[in-house]
């Protein structure tokens, strides 16, 4: 915990920690500082003048909040007439050449300029002479789309590519009213996080090609969730949206900031990940390439198991570990080989340092930690073995060249738990559609060992069912979730310790010592 | 200020010649960052080629190590830099707050309607180029007009006319 400082605000004590501005710490406590070019991954410019503010000891009568650090006693003023003066004058100034597009606009309800109009302006415009026209729909590349007249030049953006990707493409040229934010000829955005220029921009300037003109802003649903597309574990907003005679159907993923993960931001590809939740779905169970009722595909798949011998369990590592210990029990129950072999999700090379990862799935550090095996080798051994397969979403071995392992295939027993339509799942004996990550609630590790718990976002007209309810229909026992919850806290320390069952908001961070604790 | 973001590429490959090349090595040693070459990289290509093509911009981000953006930005900011091919005489018209008060717009529009030349243009027959530009620092004899380098102060019309009678 940080220092405490008190400090007064329009005459009022508050307490705030220390460190931080004025914008930031005051912000927690509740009290709006307007402003638009203050971002705190991009550092204090003061360009933009909105949140100019009073301090009453002498300095000049007016300094910018974000770039005053809170002090003991400092007396803050929010509310005088000077104060009010300047917001509206600033405002007027951004407004001058403002189309005030706001019918068409994607970013309309979640606008800064539309909100401080409401708060700090309220003015009628006075501008009698024509606008300063400038660049609309500009192709930036990477599904940026940049309106020069929407742009208030806080160059959040420019300073994004500057100072986060080091690529640079961005610049504002020109000066005064010709001001614009414009791309080098030829040299277009190129890296692999442009799109959060879209969600760094206070107004609507920058649009997704990908979301522009697909829904209005105050329609959708706003989820926390965990992204799935690598072992980074980004914290995310799933937003989502259930139109009239439609189904819940995600419109768009935003990045959820979390300083202990992935901090204000995400990478693209994660971002558009979101495509994969609504498109290429297993809809129905099937029997033999039969459409059959789901409560007809488990009892078969389950006497099926029950007829078995050896049974081998494929689990995926982007199952939440929830589901790995319900699909752990089910194997003890059948004495079955389970196995989570997945070298398909490793793209090696791909990293970047920065978010991006090789491994392409969310929770292998969950099946080390439930003592898995993942090597090939066993995987191998267990599939020659084996009369029958089940595989929980992880069919990468598929496309797997050796020719032992494609014979086998052939003659196996297989049985398909699947989020999506599959090359095996197509092939398979049974194929049982389940729940993706956006529409179970659980919990991952990601690759530095931070818990993380999502809950469910998205409830589908015909919601598939869980993979847990799967794995207890096939004769798991460990499958309520207070059972499941006290086998989570006997595998980690951390977790019985904490006073509540509740996963902390930020992650909790475990410990290698507490990886080494596995009860298996 | 007109809006410059229109570069003109040449098609062919910039670089400096020899002896700017030196000038540029000489000049490097005297920043602690490559970023402040920015300015005297843009003067010395004006110098060499009488404007600055986009391929010389490009050219000179990649010889600093920086962003093409950011020598965009440079180039496009300052009105001493030309983005196109100027004429043989280049007048600089003050649009800040003094000139424009004391009347610069009347002589932009002399030179629109006489001349039919328009800020950011160049004449017909290539004898004029025209640029409104900001703040000259000689407000207190507004308004300034500078031709070719030179200033000329307290302009009017009139004044205008017999200083363009006696250019080439």
């Amino acid at each position: 915990m940080a220092e405490m400082v008190k400090l007064f605000v329009n005459g009022q004590e508050v307490e705030v920690e220390s460190g931080k501005n004025l914008i930031d710490a005051l912000e927690v406590v509740g009290i709006e500082i307007p402003h638009f070019c203050y971002h705190p991954a991009l550092g204090a410019d003061g360009n933009c003048r909105m949140c100019l503010v009073g301090i009453e000891d002498g300095r000049p009568p007016l300094v910018p909040a974000c770039k005053t650090p809170v002090a003991e006693g400092l007396k803050v003023q929010l509310d005088t007439d000077k104060i009010k003066k300047i917001q509206r004058d600033v405002m007027e100034l951004e407004l001058i050449n403002h189309p005030t597009d706001c019918p068409v606009c994607d970013q309309a309800g979640e606008c800064k300029l539309q909100d401080y109009y409401m708060s700090y302006d309220h003015q009628a415009t006075r501008m009698r002479v024509p606008q300063v026209l400038k660049g609309k729909k500009l192709d930036f590349g990477c599904g940026v789309i940049h309106d020069q007249e929407r742009c208030v030049l806080c160059a959040r953006c420019v300073r994004f590519t500057r100072q986060i990707t080091k690529t640079g493409e961005l610049g504002i040229i020109n000066r005064s009213d010709e001001a614009r934010v414009t791309l080098f000829p030829g040299r277009p955005l190129n890296n692999r996080y442009a799109l959060n220029v879209v969600d760094l921009c206070p107004v609507g300037a920058m649009t997704s090609k990908d979301f522009r003109f697909k829904q209005r802003a105050w329609f959708l649903k706003r989820n926390k969730g965990i992204c799935h597309g690598c072992s980074m574990g980004c914290n995310i907003f799933i937003d989502h949206n259930r139109e009239k005679y439609k189904d819940d159907l995600i419109y768009r993923f935003r990045p959820r900031f979390n300083p202990e993960v992935n901090g204000y931001f995400i990478c693209d590809k994660g971002r558009m990940s979101y495509h994969q939740e609504n498109e290429g779905r297993l809809k129905s169970a099937r029997i033999d390439h039969e459409d059959s009722p789901l409560v007809q595909a488990l009892q078969t798949a389950r006497r099926r198991i029950e007829a078995s011998d050896k049974v081998l369990l494929l689990v995926s590592p982007n199952c939440s570990l929830e589901q790995m210990l319900a699909i752990r029990s089910l194997a003890t129950e059948k004495g079955a080989t389970i196995s989570g072999y997945s070298d398909g999700c490793i793209q090696t090379g791909d990293a970047d340092g920065y978010l991006i990862q090789d491994d392409k799935s969310a929770n292998r550090a969950g099946l080390e930690l439930l003592q898995i095996d993942t090597t090939y080798d066993f995987f191998k051994e267990s599939l020659q073995r084996a009369d029958t397969l089940v595989c929980f979403n992880n069919d990468l071995f598929f496309t797997d060249p050796d020719p032992v392992v494609a014979e086998k295939l052939k003659v196996l027993q297989t049985i398909a738990i699947s989020t999506h339509e599959t090359p095996f799942s197509r092939q398979a004996g049974i194929a049982i559609p389940a729940a993706s990550y956006s529409e179970y609630a659980g919990s991952v590790i990601n690759k530095d060992g931070v818990l993380q718990y999502f809950g469910r976002a998205v409830e589908k007209n015909v919601p598939a069912p869980e993979m847990i309810s799967i794995a207890r229909d096939l004769g798991a026992t460990l499958t309520e979730p207070e059972a499941l919850l006290h086998a989570m806290k006997r595998c980690i320390p951390a977790l019985a310790a904490a006073e509540s069952d509740q996963i902390p908001e930020r992650g909790l961070k475990l410990t290698l010592s507490e990886a080494a604790h596995v009860t298996a | 200020m007109s809006d410059r973001s229109q570069l003109i590429f040449t098609g062919k490959p910039f670089q400096y010649d020899a002896e700017r090349d030196a000038e540029f090595e000489r000049l490097v040693k005297r920043y602690p960052t490559r970023e402040s070459m920015i300015l005297p990289a843009l003067w010395l290509t004006q110098e060499q080629e009488g404007w600055i093509p986009a391929e010389a911009i490009a050219y000179i981000a990649d010889r600093i190590g920086t962003f093409a953006s950011q020598v965009y930005e440079a180039a496009t900011f300052y009105t001493m830099y030309h983005l196109h091919p100027m004429g043989r005489n280049h007048i600089c018209i003050c649009r800040t707050l003094s000139c424009w008060l004391r009347g610069k717009q009347e002589i932009v529009d002399y030179l629109r309607d006489e001349i039919g030349l328009k800020p950011g243009q160049v004449s017909e027959d290539g004898k004029f180029s025209l640029e409104e530009v900001e703040c000259l620092g000689h407000c207190g004899s507004a308004p300034v007009v500078q031709v070719n380098g030179e200033f000329h102060e307290n302009m009017d019309v009139d004044k205008l006319k017999s200083l363009l009678a006696g250019l080439k």
